[in-house]
């Protein structure tokens, strides 16, 4: 395979597909970091035009990870839909992008195909597309899962409450939950990641919020985001759960540094269909972001976006529930500032939504990174508008625990008026029956932010 | 005028553009003076009081239309100026001396470079490596590191009583201890090079967590058994925001040395620790019984 361009009578010559990909990145500081990125704008461009003239055949013959050393790859090509991929094998990666954005292609055909797709496709051509691109095919992309609620319907925008605490009180996490309810915030989970990572205290956190849900009849669902196997060691000793929670990574390597495998994940959630307190049949909730696999040195000299998207394609073995981009939270050494954050947040989701995931997006930046608070209000109302299933929301965005900037309580209720969204409609149901929303004159209702009139 | 003009205009003219502007609705009529009133300073509700009991998170705060009052984003935004701050203050390089401690340096050279390049930050300099490895008490049980990590203001104020709980509650439980260091621009993993250089059993780094709003002063400790380069973040345990309003230093000194001891006893740390054993023991340590009172101090107050 010959793997070069001209610009202006210079030729650009690459050594591998691994490398075309890594080059034709947006620019991250995290591979940066890696020594993978291009080196000039101008062999950025060199790199795409490479890129976009490769098929989606090729790509799948030349997996950056080699399938011999890698359970992922391996998972990949085993799970991959032969059918779905005959379907557009034979295309480019420039026809491709076309394929997306062309009106006949809508949100089902590209569903169709979805399946026959492997990870570093959806990141080839998520790197040949701008920002609108991204939001333009994401905005196509509909996925509709249920595990006590209905998530990713139509004119939808959903929202995880954040209760966190930085020494796991459970008065203050109830509280906290409390007013994320009063702002019609918490449709997609009540979702706490814990100070101190064990069984008892995750089944403790669970059973008390278990209880506010309980008694003021909120459709929603809970989960403690503590490690999968002190979760697994919760559901034994006899706690409610409505969702699992695993961060993944993209590479098997990444994933011994989180402590987990395939094989861990396959038990995990066989337990959580057995054992689960929701509906479902959706049940897992994942987190993933750019840069983790570098972190843990375990990116094989893979750039960011491709190895995120392998995350994807890690995460829709188990049909999640959610699947979340912490996408600011890493640090600069991985997105440096606003720009950067932005453009990651506004790929994973595409890539995510591409792959068959619903896609949430905790928009984010932590306080060494140069991003600012009105770049990071852009970025919300930028990933809503692209058809987000859900962002995340907290006390005026502060993540007192993990100390980083988020959505707030107050941005869900105010984005959902600019876009004309909705959260689920069960949730929907209970934010008007309670008075927390007045659609008829679609205002705040009378209950709006009282936190008072939900009962502890 | 040309045939093609005149096509235009008609057509323009069929599409309405000759007809009038509709009338722009009136105006209301302009309020009687006060218009609403807010309070310039937002007075806490009783769900807002009851809150501040618990947890340091604004709640209680109100709301205007679906936004914030305006007191409230002069709080938010004086809050996040002072995490900025925090993040770029510098341990001084004499700091570990003047403190006692042997001080190293990772391999990075400048506040911009620990941001980019936590690969240097995990890796000590070669002067500090040959230095340490000099210095250093070799075969210890447990190798304390106190560390400037993402704020050096944290390291400063409470690091020091930290090290000090950790290492009497480490020799109350029969370890010995090495001797303590202070490392500049340092990132988690250098424990491993700092705790293999000297061949201890358990190493355990205390350094400055990422500043959170309003404050800079939040502790995290990192503890891993047999210390080599090559650990990964599954191999540690880790416990965070220790602080006066979060863990206590003096109490989460005490519940690290029960990291400590039961890595020593299980030869393993990570996800493989078993910690089911010392419920009781890292219970009464990790207690919520105590429940320091959570305030937030207003930061911005406006004359007259």
């Amino acid at each position: 395979m010959r793997l070069a361009a001209t610009i202006r009578s210079v030729v650009h010559r690459f050594e591998s597909l691994r490398e075309v990909l890594a080059k034709s990145n947006a620019p991250k500081s995290g591979d940066n970091l890696a020594g993978i990125a291009a080196r000039s704008a101008v062999e950025r461009v060199a790199a795409r035009a490479v890129l976009s003239n490769v098929t989606l055949e090729t790509l799948r013959q030349n997996p950056v990870v080699p399938y011999e050393i890698d359970e992922l790859t391996r998972l990949f090509e085993h799970s991959l839909d032969e059918h779905a991929f005959k379907a557009i094998a034979h295309l480019t990666v420039g026809q491709f992008r076309e394929w997306l954005l062309e009106d006949q292609t809508d949100g089902l055909k590209i569903r169709s195909i979805s399946a026959g797709l492997t990870p570093e496709m959806a990141a080839a051509v998520a790197k040949l597309m701008s920002n609108m691109d991204l939001m333009v095919v994401a905005s196509k992309c509909q996925v509709v899962v249920r595990a006590n609620t209905t998530l990713g319907l139509p004119g939808r925008l959903s929202s995880r409450v954040q209760p966190n605490h930085p020494t796991d009180d459970i008065e203050g996490i109830l509280l906290s939950t409390r007013e994320g309810l009063a702002y019609g915030c918490g449709d997609a989970v009540i979702g706490v990641n814990p100070a101190t990572d064990t069984a008892e205290s995750t089944a403790e956190i669970l059973t008390a919020i278990d209880g506010v849900l309980k008694r003021n009849a909120v459709p929603t669902q809970h989960c403690v985001l503590s490690h999968v196997t002190v979760q697994m060691r919760a559901l034994q000793l006899g706690c409610p759960m409505d969702l699992m929670f695993q961060s993944l990574s993209g590479t098997e390597l990444g994933n011994k540094a989180f402590g987990i495998s395939v094989a861990l994940l396959d038990e995990a959630w066989a337990l959580m269909k057995e054992r689960g307190s929701a509906r479902g049949p959706n049940c897992m909730y994942f987190e993933t972001g750019q840069g983790s696999a570098l972190s843990s040195a375990a990116h094989h000299g893979v750039d960011q976006v491709t190895l995120e998207a392998r995350c994807y394609g890690f995460a829709r073995r188990y049909q999640p529930f959610l699947v979340n981009t912490v996408v600011g939270f890493i640090g600069p050494e991985y997105l440096e500032d606003g720009p950067q954050i932005t453009r990651a947040g506004l790929e994973d989701h595409f890539m995510g939504k591409l792959l068959g995931l619903p896609m949430g997006c905790d928009a984010c930046f932590t306080y060494h990174a140069r991003m600012d608070q009105d770049e990071l209000e852009s970025l919300k109302v930028l990933l809503s508008a692209a058809g987000c299933s859900y962002l995340m929301s907290l006390p005026v965005g502060d993540d007192i625990m993990l100390n980083y900037q988020s959505t707030s309580y107050h941005d869900i209720p105010s984005i959902r008026r600019l876009l004309a969204k909705r959260p689920t409609p069960e949730f929907d149901a209970w934010i008007v029956e309670r008075d927390i929303w007045d659609y008829e004159r679609d205002r705040p209702g009378r209950a709006f932010g009282n936190a008072a009139a939900i009962l502890p | 005028m040309s045939r093609t003009r005149q096509l235009i205009d008609r057509l323009r003219d069929e599409l309405g553009a000759s007809a009038p502007m509709p009338p722009a609705p009136p105006l209301p009529r302009v309020p009687e003076p006060p218009a609403r009133v807010f309070p310039r300073r937002h007075e806490g509700s009783p769900y807002a009081r009851e809150a501040a009991r618990h947890t340091t998170a604004l709640l209680g705060i109100g709301h205007v239309g679906t936004r914030y009052a305006t007191d409230v984003v002069l709080q938010f935004q004086a809050e996040l100026a002072v995490a900025h701050e925090a993040v770029a203050t510098e341990l001084p390089a004499d700091w570990a001396t003047q403190n006692g401690l042997i001080g190293l340096r990772s391999r990075v050279r400048d506040h911009r470079e620990y941001l980019l390049r936590p690969d240097l930050g995990r890796r000590l300099e070669p002067e500090s490596l040959a230095r340490w490895t000099q210095a250093g008490q070799h075969g210890v049980d447990v190798q304390p590191i106190l560390a400037d990590g993402l704020s050096a203001v944290a390291c400063m104020q409470s690091g020091l009583t930290l090290l000090d709980s950790f290492t009497q509650a480490c020799r109350a439980r029969g370890l010995t201890v090495g001797v303590p260091v202070a490392a500049r621009y340092a990132r988690v993993w250098l424990e491993d090079e700092i705790g293999a250089a000297v061949s201890a059993k358990v190493a355990a780094i205390l350094l400055g967590e990422r500043p959170g709003l309003g404050t800079g002063d939040g502790l995290s400790a990192y503890l891993v058994y047999d210390p080599r380069i090559g650990k990964t973040d599954g191999d540690r345990n880790m416990m965070s925001n220790i602080h006066p309003r979060g863990t206590r230093p003096e109490i989460a000194g005490v519940r690290l040395a029960v990291l400590a001891r039961a890595m020593l006893d299980q030869q393993r740390s990570g996800v493989e620790l078993d910690l089911s054993g010392l419920r009781t023991e890292l219970g009464d340590v990790a207690s919520r019984a105590h429940r320091a009172p959570q305030v937030r101090v207003r930061l911005v107050e406006v004359a007259g």
